[in-house]
């Protein structure tokens, strides 16, 4: 099922075209990772998903429903962090999500508790907002937007300003409140390895527009690290591999062309056994980890911004 | 609108300006009072000087001086820090709708005048009576506390277009710009005989039944009502529309 499907979205500035004929598709459960540079236009994106700013061309269905027919039943469902958190600062982080769990209407006693046991922060009674660091009001943000126990989690660059740690714990959080709560994560960011490890499918936003939206299982596989042998025999060769040596995870691209895409650092041995068997190697080559240039090929190059 | 407006209260839980718009809201009783007293105690002959002299005078300089810059930090206050603090994003997408926002605040906004309204009075009738001044009476009582509400409900009324000032410049700044000129054309057109045409003067005159007969009193209620829908409405409109950034 699809969650979240944008036709044509397109926000304009001026002359700027921030957001430009944007067709997305999130589906339900997935954790989908939203690519681009700075200025690229994933916070205006996001804002136009949230309803805080109005496209000037496109569609927006969440949920399957038209988001504009049923802007609050729909909003009701998601939880967000638009760029940096706000919060009233002479509120503690308790107090602050009061206000949320009483205009949301959540009545469940310990609701409060729950979400910021979840963030690590249940300790933190006494101190007021003004007094956090800002890792602790993006920590703060993430509990404020699960308090409701949202189907659809929206999160515009939330490990902004984290330290390497807590961007680790920030990503496990995530991927088990996908996995442990089946929610539906739109996640932004500009650095293609900080999810890397996260998301199921991505999409690259580079000046307004989607320029690729795949699911990141075929994005590794196309840009996998590798072993390339050219062989004589690659029927032979592949038997060999399977049976010998145990290898499965291999793909025969064209004639003779076998890339291997474990036991690095074999090829020699694996080499020593084509020849012993009578096959010719007329070549043995590794990959680049091409997955680190791949974004920076699609989106880079030129200037910032 | 009851569970917004109770978080607009908690929104106010340790804030400054509570204590700062009650130490404004006392400038005035506090100043015609102990002024009056010093004044009375020092003329020779004495002079005997009224209670309800203290009640007019506070009252006077209340809507007409202070009242305006004062309620329009407190109104700058409310709205902006939805800005500043970058709270309305999270608000809104809860989601709070635009319009019961703005409702929920005009509703807080009067509460709050309403307080700092029974602050000015109160303290004048404390003060007042600490300071042994004659002619207090129940009807005195009754009726200063009328004057009173009437010119805090006035200026609460006059705060639509104060409202979308802030909204729309997003700053403390112009709102206390523009409110101190209105106190100056206040205090400008004190003699003037075409004062009641002007709301915020106006809403000075009715709060202390000193409407002048230039004019049918009528034109004065007619131009505080017009200000305050057009406020009203400009607010709404515009606020329903605009893109949060
Ligand atoms: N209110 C605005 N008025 C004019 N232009 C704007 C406005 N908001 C955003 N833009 C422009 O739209 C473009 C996209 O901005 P956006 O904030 O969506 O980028 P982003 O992908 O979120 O970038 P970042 O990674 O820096 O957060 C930028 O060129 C920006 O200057
Ligand atoms: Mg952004």
């Amino acid at each position: 099922m699809t969650v979240i499907k944008t036709s044509n979205l397109t926000k304009i500035y001026g002359k700027q075209k921030s957001v430009d004929g944007l067709n997305m598709t999130v589906n339900q459960g997935e954790i989908y990772g939203f690519l681009g540079r700075n200025g690229a236009g994933k916070t205006t994106t996001i804002r136009m998903l949230l309803g805080l700013i109005k496209p000037t061309n496109g569609q927006i269905e969440i949920f399957g429903e038209n988001f504009y027919k049923n802007q609050k039943e729909i909003l009701r469902r998601i939880g967000s962090i638009v760029e940096v958190p706000g919060f009233y600062e002479n509120l503690t982080g308790k107090e602050n999500l009061l206000i949320n769990a009483k205009i949301i209407g959540v009545h469940k006693k310990n609701a409060i508790e729950e979400a910021l046991q979840i963030v690590g922060l249940q300790n933190e009674t006494k101190k007021l907002v003004g007094q956090y660091s800002l890792g602790m009001k993006q920590r703060l943000g993430i509990a404020r937007a699960l308090l409701h126990h949202p189907e659809l989690l929206i999160l515009d660059e939330p490990t902004n300003g984290l330290d390497p740690i807590s961007i680790k714990e920030m990503r496990r959080l995530i991927k088990s409140l996908a996995e442990e709560r089946n929610i539906t994560i739109l996640i932004s960011s500009h650095i293609l390895s900080e999810i890397e490890q996260l998301v199921d499918r991505i999409g690259i936003i580079h000046k307004g527009k989607l320029l690729e939206e795949v699911t990141f299982d075929y994005l590794r596989k196309k840009n996998r690290k590798y072993i390339e042998f050219q062989v004589s025999n690659d029927n032979k060769a592949t038997m060999l591999l399977e049976q010998r040596c145990n290898i499965f995870d291999y793909e025969v691209h064209d004639e003779g062309n076998i890339r291997i895409y474990s036991h690095f650092g074999q090829q020699a041995e694996i080499n020593k056994l084509f020849v012993q068997n009578d096959i010719d190697v007329v070549k043995i080559a590794m990959s680049e980890d091409k997955l680190e240039d791949y974004f920076t090929r699609l989106v880079g190059g030129d200037t910032i911004g | 609108m009851a569970n917004l407006l109770f978080t607009e209260f908690l929104k106010l839980k340790r804030a400054k300006m509570m204590i700062i718009s009650i130490l404004g809201a006392a400038v005035a009783p506090f100043i015609v009072v102990v002024a009056t007293y010093v004044h009375m105690k020092t003329k020779q002959p004495t002079e005997v000087i009224l209670f309800e002299e203290l009640f007019y005078q506070t009252n006077l300089y209340t809507v007409l001086v202070i009242g305006v810059p004062l309620y329009g930090v407190v109104t700058a206050f409310l709205f902006n820090r939805e800005y500043t603090e970058d709270t309305l994003k999270n608000l809104l997408t809860l989601p709070v709708p635009r319009i019961s926002f703005i409702i929920s605040k005009i509703l807080l906004l009067f509460i709050w005048i309403t307080m700092l309204t029974l602050v000015s009075w109160g303290l004048t009738l404390l003060l007042g009576t600490l300071g042994q001044f004659e002619g207090l009476s129940f009807s005195l009582i009754g009726e200063s506390f009328k004057q009173f509400f009437t010119g805090g409900l006035l200026l609460f009324v006059l705060s639509m277009p104060i409202i979308f000032i802030t909204l729309v410049m997003k700053n403390y700044v112009p709102t206390i710009i523009f409110t101190i000129v209105i106190t100056l054309i206040n205090i400008m057109t004190a003699n003037s005989e075409h004062r009641d045409l002007f709301p915020w003067a106006a809403a000075g005159d009715i709060a202390n039944n000193t409407l002048l007969s230039t004019y049918p009193l009528q034109y004065s209620y007619i131009a505080i009502i017009f200000t305050s829908i057009i406020g009203f409405i400009a607010t709404i409109v515009y606020f329903k529309k605009i893109d949060i950034h």
